[in-house]
């Protein structure tokens, strides 16, 4: 008995642990996209604030790279839902001997890498430009163009996977019913096999527009010289990160979320919508007239409600106060800053005569008395903290990340003007 | 064959034949069959400049396949020591996260399928799908927030006073292993899950009835039950970590390549696109063979791989 | 309108299999017409080259006297109700009746309207709107027949629609078809297994064995008149015995079996096939048939042993063991308080009349 128990806590502490490991690296950067700290983190806690939103949305490239994501991610539904469609349909047509090859052909890219997927239609699309003599301005060349074919190489495969799941539940005598009553094979299609494949159809959409929308693998060699959403992330991760990106999450993730409640509620109706027509057709029940419209779903109704309330109190939280706050922990820093540069000038007296080596700080302690010039001015002191903090030498992490940033393409890194225009509000500044 | 196309047409009509065999035919050969062929035709050629190309000098070539194993022709006779371990790091790394993800992912499967009922067995599938639709970049983002110098797991260890320095889990790679074991946690609990889930729960009940302790049960009845689930999951799981890039790329130190990462810089950086493709071939057929060695050993039909 | 069907010379063939050989069948309009035969036996796919879905490999098919190579499905003058109804799910009730009007082009009023009357003719008025789920199995059965009907055409296929149906629903059925068949008046080609339902429902039936036609013929002359082995044992019971020829005698032939010489009727068949001394024959006698010998009969005397009697009401069903026992016959006596006065384990004679007993050349048998 003892035994069993301890199993029973084992069990329960490993299931802990396991959602801990899934659900603790998104809690986190979630929080982080709050704090008005310049790097992405929890501790220590600065100030509870919602201008990194703000900075995301001011982000010309990401917001351009979310235009490109979301022209490919509909692309990519417009050919490989049908095309999907077609493989699953063609799967129960071929004949007996030919099926294996066919299926382990149609099946191969979802285990093929996604790299050797972009690398193979970024060669196939520029030889083909080359045989026909196309210039790079044409559509050989065209990044979104081949991201999209790229992409519906395997995401194709993912729709026919939902589109054979579906239609092992399809009765093929229904189609002949509908060519015997005197339909045509067109409007046998378009009246008993779509509207059965519709739930499919709808699946198929959004898990192509999904998977597109979060490649990058593929992405990264078809795109070319344009980016998507995934492809700025990415660079911005790699070069130099700051909580904009932790925002960016928050808003996927409660998308997500509210995603799964949505779908989660669907399913319920419809269960339950199963339920009463089986009891319906045993007699035991008239038939209710219809059910609610899904707006008027009590849960539904809650649901938006729990949504609506929320962000309202994160927006209103996240910026009353928040100068306050700010100018507060600001000048805490200061304070600590002024010490430890009056520590130093109290070593360097006592260090006077002997010669001394450049201090690696000196050009930073210059700068200092322009920022608190500029500080007073509220929003632009977000320049100030981590210029102190760096100066001060606690951030080597930070630090080494600007230094990066710095040295890798010109990338953008929160020294970058471009980034501040989202909290100053002036004109655009192109780097 | 033409009684085949016929009845294919005596079936599908004039309008749905041409829709069906013009997707499908547009789709295996132009987007899967053509590039890959074309891939390896360009692996079989020099790095030429544009003008060159058609001309005299393309000319068949081994060269981007020895340089694989020899490296450059200037440094004859040694063997190209860099990217042949990498090579064998990225599969070594990941079988090891492979291994751990079957370690953690079997259990949840088990406990899912087997403990778990109602309303709480839904809603913990459903929070197993939420964190596989946020974004590949975002999740290694997070696990780089997690292990930062300054992250919330150094903190936490030396506030706890087991470090009293950062541990750099970054450049130890600590970070991109829990962050590759996490992506692709998904796809080893779900086929799992799926062939635990049909297991009678009476042949559990019968095998405890007649004194199996647990380990046991799941030795012999569970595990070899759930082996089609288990080797779909490896081997997904597998093959993305080895073609794996936006991970490496972020969580990687600065120390350590990935594989794909070599790939990468052949055609970015280093601008040779045959040498990429070679490359790219090398990791297709590394991943064709793995698939073939799964299904051989474990007798199990690519049908249940690939679900 | 009414249409005749004709099958000239069909054959199908699947690759090495064949699933029909030489089927000439003529079936005359407004007729209710049965494909009888065990699964397998090749009626089904007769009945997908009537409606369209199969072109024969070799021969005709002909409907309303015209021949229908290469007219597809839709366009044929049929409609088949399946062996699994085939109702579109996601359609109501009244949309399934009025699909073929839909895709006519018909108006939604005009569909409706008609859907209605449909309705009304295999009784579930006001159910239109219902969702076919919600539907019992014998109420989808008839949605089934008023959607096929709704096409308005010259015939009406089913493919063993009663199967699935329970017994009592299934005998119910039986009536309710023969019904609307004479009140829509159009030609009904019924494909089953089910002897009773073919012997009950039908005009004509056709039995079939392995893609062979093995006799067309009515009810009654199916039953008494076998023409085959096969019809023989697969139609109703009998009683067989094997044995060969020993004498031809105008109508009747003497067969030497192994419980002895019997006479029994010399089956009329064409020439090629008619019995002559020496053949090995196979006597079929009905269970009903056999009495109990009162001593007076010269031929026709088979010694027998009681081995158990069951009681269902109108009939004592008796099973006997015959000579060395090897061999089991049946025998149904009517329950009308004569002859039963032997016990299980008694010695009895049985003896039949010659008229009612067949002679007929040696043959493959119906599996039991």
């Amino acid at each position: 008995m003892r035994s069993e128990t301890f199993l029973k806590i084992s069990v329960g502490a490993f299931v802990a642990a396991f959602f801990a490991y899934l659900f603790g690296p998104l809690i986190i950067m979630s929080l982080t996209a709050f704090n008005s700290s310049q790097f992405p983190r929890v501790t220590p806690w600065e100030c509870f604030s919602v201008e990194w939103f703000d900075v995301l949305i001011n982000d010309a490239k990401l917001m351009n790279g979310l235009r490109n994501s979301l022209v490919i991610g509909f692309g990519v539904i417009l050919i490989a839902v049908p095309m999907g469609m077609a493989g699953a349909l063609m799967l129960t047509q071929v004949g007996r001997r030919v099926r294996p090859w066919y299926y382990t052909i149609v099946i191969s890219p979802i285990l093929v890498p996604g790299v050797v997927l972009g690398i193979s239609t970024l060669i196939f699309w520029d030889r083909m430009g080359r045989m026909f003599n196309a210039g790079y301005d044409s559509i050989f060349y065209d990044g979104i163009f081949l991201t999209i074919l790229g992409q519906a190489t395997f995401i194709s495969a993912y729709a026919m996977l939902v589109f054979i799941a579906r239609l092992q539940r399809f009765d093929p005598a229904q189609e002949e019913a509908a060519l015997d009553l005197g339909a045509t094979h067109v409007q046998t299609f378009r009246k008993v096999l779509l509207p059965f494949m519709k739930p499919a159809i709808g699946s198929a959409a959004v898990l192509a527009f999904l998977a597109s929308f979060e490649n990058y693998n593929t992405t990264v060699f078809t795109i070319l010289s344009d980016e998507t959403l995934t492809t700025v992330l990415a660079s911005k991760v790699r070069y130099g990160i700051n909580p904009s990106i932790s925002a960016l999450a928050v808003i996927i993730v409660s998308l997500t979320l509210v995603g799964a409640v949505v779908y989660e509620i669907l399913k319920r109706r419809e269960q339950a919508a199963a339920k009463e027509s089986e009891l319906v057709a045993r007699g035991k029940v008239e038939k209710r007239r219809r059910q609610s419209p899904l707006f008027l779903d009590p849960a539904m109704i809650v649901a938006v409600l729990v949504f609506i309330a929320g962000t309202g109190t994160v927006y209103f939280a996240g910026t009353i106060g928040l100068e306050e706050c700010k100018a507060a922990v600001l000048a805490e820093k200061r304070a600590k800053t002024e010490r430890a540069i009056k520590e130093r000038q109290t070593k360097e007296m006592f260090r006077q005569a002997a010669p001394t080596t450049p201090d690696p700080y000196a050009p930073a302690v210059e700068e200092a008395p322009k920022v608190e010039a500029k500080g007073t001015e509220g929003y632009r002191s977000i320049f100030a903290p981590s210029t102190l903090e760096g100066m001060a030498g606690q951030e080597s992490e930070e630090q080494k990340e600007n230094v990066e940033a710095k040295g890798t393409e010109g990338y953008r890194s929160i020294f970058d003007p471009g980034n501040l225009k989202g909290q100053a509000g002036t004109e655009e500044k192109k780097p | 064959m033409s009684t085949w196309i016929s009845n294919f047409y005596h079936r599908n009509g004039t309008a749905l034949s041409i829709f069906l065999l013009l997707s499908v035919l547009f789709w295996v050969f132009i987007l899967i069959v053509l590039p890959q062929l074309f891939m390896m035709d360009f692996s079989f050629r020099h790095n030429l400049p544009p003008a060159d190309i058609g001309g005299a000098k393309d000319v068949y070539t081994l060269e981007n396949y020895q340089y694989m194993i020899y490296g450059s022709a200037q440094s004859e006779g040694s063997y190209n020591t860099v990217d042949l371990t990498v090579f064998a790091r990225t599969l070594i790394a990941a079988i090891f996260v492979t291994l751990f993800d079957l370690a953690i992912c079997y259990p949840i499967a088990f406990y899912l399928a087997h403990s778990a009922y109602g309303g709480a067995a839904r809603l913990m599938v459903l929070s197993l799908i939420v964190p596989f639709w946020v974004n590949e970049i975002l999740r290694a983002f997070a696990f780089r927030i997690m292990f930062g110098a300054t992250g919330v797991i150094n903190n936490f260890l030396i506030w706890a006073g087991i470090l009293d320095q950062p541990y750099d889990f970054i450049r130890n790679d600590v970070a991109l292993y829990a962050g590759l074991g996490y992506a692709f946690i998904l796809l080893m609990i779900f086929p799992i899950y799926n062939t635990v889930e049909s297991l009678d729960r009476n042949q559990i009940e019968a095998a405890r009835d007649l004194g199996s302790p647990w380990w046991r049960i799941h030795w012999r009845v569970v595990i070899p039950y759930a082996k089609p689930g288990i080797t779909s999951g490896c081997t997904m799981v597998f093959m993305l970590t080895a073609g794996a890039l936006a991970a490496p790329q972020i969580l990687g130190g600065p120390s350590s390549l990935w594989f794909t990462q070599i790939i990468y810089q052949w055609f970015n950086t280093g601008n040779n696109w045959p040498q990429g493709s070679a490359y790219a071939i090398i990791l297709l057929a590394t991943c064709i063979a793995f698939v073939l060695i799964m299904m051989k050993v474990f007798k199990v039909k690519l049908g249940e791989i690939a679900r | 309108m009414s249409a005749g069907v004709d099958l000239e010379n069909v054959w199908i063939k699947f690759g090495e299999f064949i699933a029909a050989r030489d089927v000439n069948i003529n079936i005359k309009e407004g007729e209710f017409f049965s494909f009888l035969g065990p699964s397998g036996c090749g009626k089904t796919t007769l009945l997908r080259a009537v409606s369209g879905f199969l072109e024969p490999s070799e021969g005709m098919v002909k409907i309303g006297g015209e021949d229908m190579k290469g007219i597809g499905p839709n366009k044929r003058p049929t409609a088949l109700i399946f062996q699994n109804l085939a109702l579109f799910p996601l359609m109501t009730v009244w949309e399934n009746i009025a699909f073929a009007l839909e895709v006519k082009g018909v108006g939604k009023a005009e569909r409706r309207k008609r859907a209605d009357e449909l309705l009304n003719l295999i009784a579930l008025p006001g159910q239109g709107d219902k969702m076919v789920h919600e539907l019992s199995g014998g109420q989808k059965q008839r949605v089934a027949i008023a959607r096929a009907l709704a096409a308005e055409p010259d015939v009406l296929l089913l493919d063993e629609p009663l199967s699935a149906l329970d017994l009592k629903l299934r005998q119910h059925m039986r009536t309710e078809l023969r019904a609307i068949q004479q009140r829509v008046g159009i030609t009904f080609i019924y494909i089953t297994h089910d002897q009773g339902e073919a012997l009950t429902m039908s005009d004509h039936i056709a039995v079939m064995r392995e893609g062979v036609i093995e006799q067309v013929a009515d009810g009654t002359d199916m039953y008494d008149h076998p023409e085959t082995a096969f019809v023989a044992s697969f139609v109703g019971e009998n009683n067989l015995f094997k044995g060969e020829v020993s004498d031809i005698n105008g109508e009747q032939a003497v067969v030497d079996t192994n419980v002895g010489r019997v006479r029994a009727r010399l089956a009329s068949l064409p020439k090629e096939r008619q019995l002559e001394t020496g053949d090995s024959a196979f006597v079929f006698v009905r269970p009903e048939s056999l009495k109990f010998a009162n001593g007076a009969e010269a031929d026709n005397r088979i010694k027998a042993k009681i081995h158990q009697e069951e009681f269902e009401g109108q009939f004592w069903q008796v099973f006997l063991n015959v000579a060395d026992g090897a061999k089991k016959i049946k025998m149904s006596l009517v329950n009308d308080g004569s002859d039963l006065k032997h016990e299980v384990g008694a010695d009895v004679t049985l003896t039949f009349q010659p008229e009612l007993a067949v002679a007929l050349p040696e043959g493959p048998l119906a599996q039991e």
